[in-house]
């Protein structure tokens, strides 16, 4: 078995007796994102059902007996609890007494006799209340629609004819491009954070935690090469990331199609599978991005002497990959070459338009180059470190900072000895 | 073959307030087959800088070591099969069991494959170790910890053997236990490089010794060839002799 592999596996296996790991690079990914949103959901629908099954506490004044029509469907509707006024209303509906007034007068405009004007008065930071409104203004709009089609119709008029144009929209996007749409819009956020996150303590565990738990300088004297213990140190926080950035999408797709779906309820047509000409270019993307970021993550937590410096020294880093992903909530934000220049939103932005079926292939290239460099640069960076004496030696004092100015001599004391 | 050769070797650091600082300065030496080498020195003596040398995590300023024909420089991946380092700053994996601990050195230091298993269990036979090698390193006692330490030093069965200061945080029974098993690796015709400041242990595991004071060997032999040079009879006496020698009150 070559020192690589037995590294990595040795690696892997390790950090997975690693509670930490276990659960932020493996547990999280697959529960945090669904499990919110069941939560989420579930408080919506308890407080949206507590809301129905209340019936509206209303006063109605003025006129009413004059609108027999409207007088019945108030007394008939169960939602409603018409009861007598008593004492100051608006007292009433801020203490939570009263849910809402209705007040009718004659419109002081009217053309018609009938014409009425509806005030409905509301506490609107009471759920209760403003669910209350909502229910009389449903009354109120169709006992207006009725009064039109009566009085329209009293004149020879049809309905239709009296609404003057018709305004209609048609949705030619298919179920999957809505759903491909809404992954799109969710995913890469959510599939960048999953891989920092998963990326994370692996880094920090097979760096500065080696140092903390004095394993550092018993790994330097086996005869496995200084390259081989960074490349599979390397491999194996870009495998965590990768596979929490993995997880994460099949759980919120399967979350997306059962919860979400679920809730529409048939309103809204959504089909969340992911087409399959989208998933080479997403396990390629995946592959990219955790590769960039495992990268970027051991860089900066090279230094680190304990688990604790080496959560100070990542967190710049992982802040700086968060960052640009602000722009992905936005939905207008087309990807563009300049776009396609900068590490981290790039991917999301391939992975996003893979996920609604576009493949700007020019585009994915400039990714593609753009991230690769990358990760040769921080590789080459990371292997001087390693291969600096001071650092090996765990007696570098410096910063990352430190180490980079004394790499192009602007800085003392530069790690000028290397050892092999 | 001589298992380890030195010559001239030098480590100088750059201290931004001492300025330079020679931690190991042009020292000579020679260990033979079967043999345990002493480095007596008191803290700060150049003892573990000679040693990282010798186990490639330094790079000598000046001046070549060999082990085994391999040049620390130009042949460090082989240098470091050729040997175990063992020292209080060299950890076991806490999250290993014992037994995976001894696959994964011996693996990792080119012991061939095929025989890894038979290997390990030789190993957690003859340490000791048997009832406790299916548990988490973390979870066994100093002593027991201490049993896998070594083993994982001799897992890919090298020839020579680098114990720096070994004793360190060990209470005396655990002390006297690494002694009996330096001995023993001795025995089995292991060359044995063995770091200390403490006189008794030196006096009593080294076959010859080399006293190392500010970075320089000053004398080396064996008991009885120091004795005889010096008149003092006691290890601690030959010691302060030739640190006061060499022009310096010793390192409290």
């Amino acid at each position: 078995m070559s020192p690589l592999l037995t590294l990595y596996r040795f690696e892997v296996r390790s950090a997975l007796r690693e509670r930490s790991i276990v659960i932020n690079s493996i547990l999280l990914p697959i529960l945090l994102y669904p499990g919110l949103m069941w939560l989420m959901f579930t408080g919506i629908s308890f407080v949206r059902g507590q809301t129905d099954d209340m019936a509206s506490r209303i006063v109605v004044s003025g006129p009413l007996e004059a609108h027999a029509p409207l007088d019945r469907a108030l007394r008939q509707d169960r939602r409603f609890q018409i009861v007598d006024p008593a004492g100051e209303d608006a007292a009433a509906l801020r203490a939570g007494a009263l849910d809402a007034r209705l007040e009718l007068s004659v419109h002081p405009v009217a053309a018609l006799p009938g014409n009425l004007q509806a005030l409905v008065v509301y506490d609107g930071s009471h759920e209760r209340s403003s669910a209350a409104r909502q229910r009389l203004v449903e009354v109120l709009e169709q006992y207006r629609d009725l009064q039109i089609r009566t009085e329209t119709l009293a004149r020879g008029v049809a309905a239709r004819d009296w609404a003057g144009f018709l305004v209609e929209g048609r949705n030619v996007a298919s179920e999957r491009d809505m759903g491909g749409f809404l992954l799109g819009l969710m995913l890469p956020l959510m599939f960048v954070v999953m891989v920092a996150v998963g990326c994370f303590y692996p880094a920090i565990d097979t760096t500065a935690g080696e140092r903390e738990r004095g394993t550092w300088e018993t790994l330097m004297t086996t005869s496995a090469s200084r390259t081989s213990i960074v490349v599979a140190k390397y491999l194996y926080v870009a495998t965590f990331g990768c596979v929490a950035g993995l997880l994460n999408v099949a759980a919120m797709a399967l979350t997306m199609r059962t919860i979400v779906g679920q809730l529409a309820g048939g309103a809204v047509a959504l089909d969340f599978s992911v087409r399959p000409e989208a998933l080479p270019v997403l396990a390629a993307g995946a592959v990219l991005l955790s590769a960039f970021i495992a990268a970027g993550m051991m860089v900066f937590a090279s230094f680190a002497r304990t688990f604790r410096e080496g959560q100070s020294m990542i967190t710049p880093f992982y802040l700086l990959v968060l960052l640009p992903t602000v722009f992905l909530s936005s939905r207008g934000t087309a990807f563009s070459p300049a776009l396609a220049a900068i590490p981290v939103v790039n991917v999301a932005l391939v992975i996003r338009d893979a996920l609604s079926g576009v493949f700007q292939w020019p585009l994915i290239g400039i990714t593609v180059a753009v991230t690769l460099a990358a990760i040769a640069g921080l590789l080459r960076l990371a292997a001087a470190i390693v291969a600096a004496e001071a650092v090996v030696a765990g007696s570098y004092s410096g910063t990352l900072a430190t180490f980079v100015r004394g790499l192009f001599g602007r800085a003392a004391p530069a790690p000028k000895e290397t050892a092999r | 073959m001589i298992p380890v050769d030195v010559a001239g070797l030098t480590k100088i650091y750059v201290d931004q307030s001492r300025g330079e600082v020679r931690a190991v300065d042009d020292i000579s030496f020679a260990c033979q087959p079967g043999e345990i080498f002493g480095l007596l020195g008191a803290n700060g003596a150049g003892k573990t800088t000679t040693l990282r040398m010798l186990s490639t995590i330094l790079a000598p300023s000046a001046g070549r070591a060999a082990v085994m024909g391999h040049d620390v420089a130009t042949a460090p991946e082989h240098v470091r099969r050729s040997l175990g380092f063992y020292s209080a700053s060299t950890a076991l994996y806490p999250r290993l069991t014992g037994r995976e601990t001894l696959e994964f050195f011996a693996r990792i230091n080119g012991f061939p494959e095929a025989a890894v298993a038979a290997r390990v269990e030789a190993l957690i036979t003859r340490f000791g170790i048997g009832e406790y090698a299916g548990a988490r390193v973390d979870t066994l006692s100093q002593g027991m910890k201490q049993k896998v330490s070594i083993a994982r030093t001799v897992a890919h069965d090298p020839p020579v053997l680098i114990f720096d200061e070994p004793s360190v945080g060990l209470d005396v029974l655990n002390a006297l236990e690494m002694q009996k098993v330096i001995g023993e690796l001795r025995d089995d015709g292991k060359t044995i490089i063995f770091s200390t400041h403490i006189m008794s242990e030196a006096e009593r595991l080294c076959d010859r010794i080399a006293i190392i004071h500010r970075g320089r060997i000053h004398a080396c032999g064996t008991l009885a060839e120091l004795r005889a040079a010096t008149g003092r009879h006691y290890l601690e006496d030959i010691f302060v002799h030739y640190v006061e020698q060499a022009g310096a009150a010793p390192t409290p």
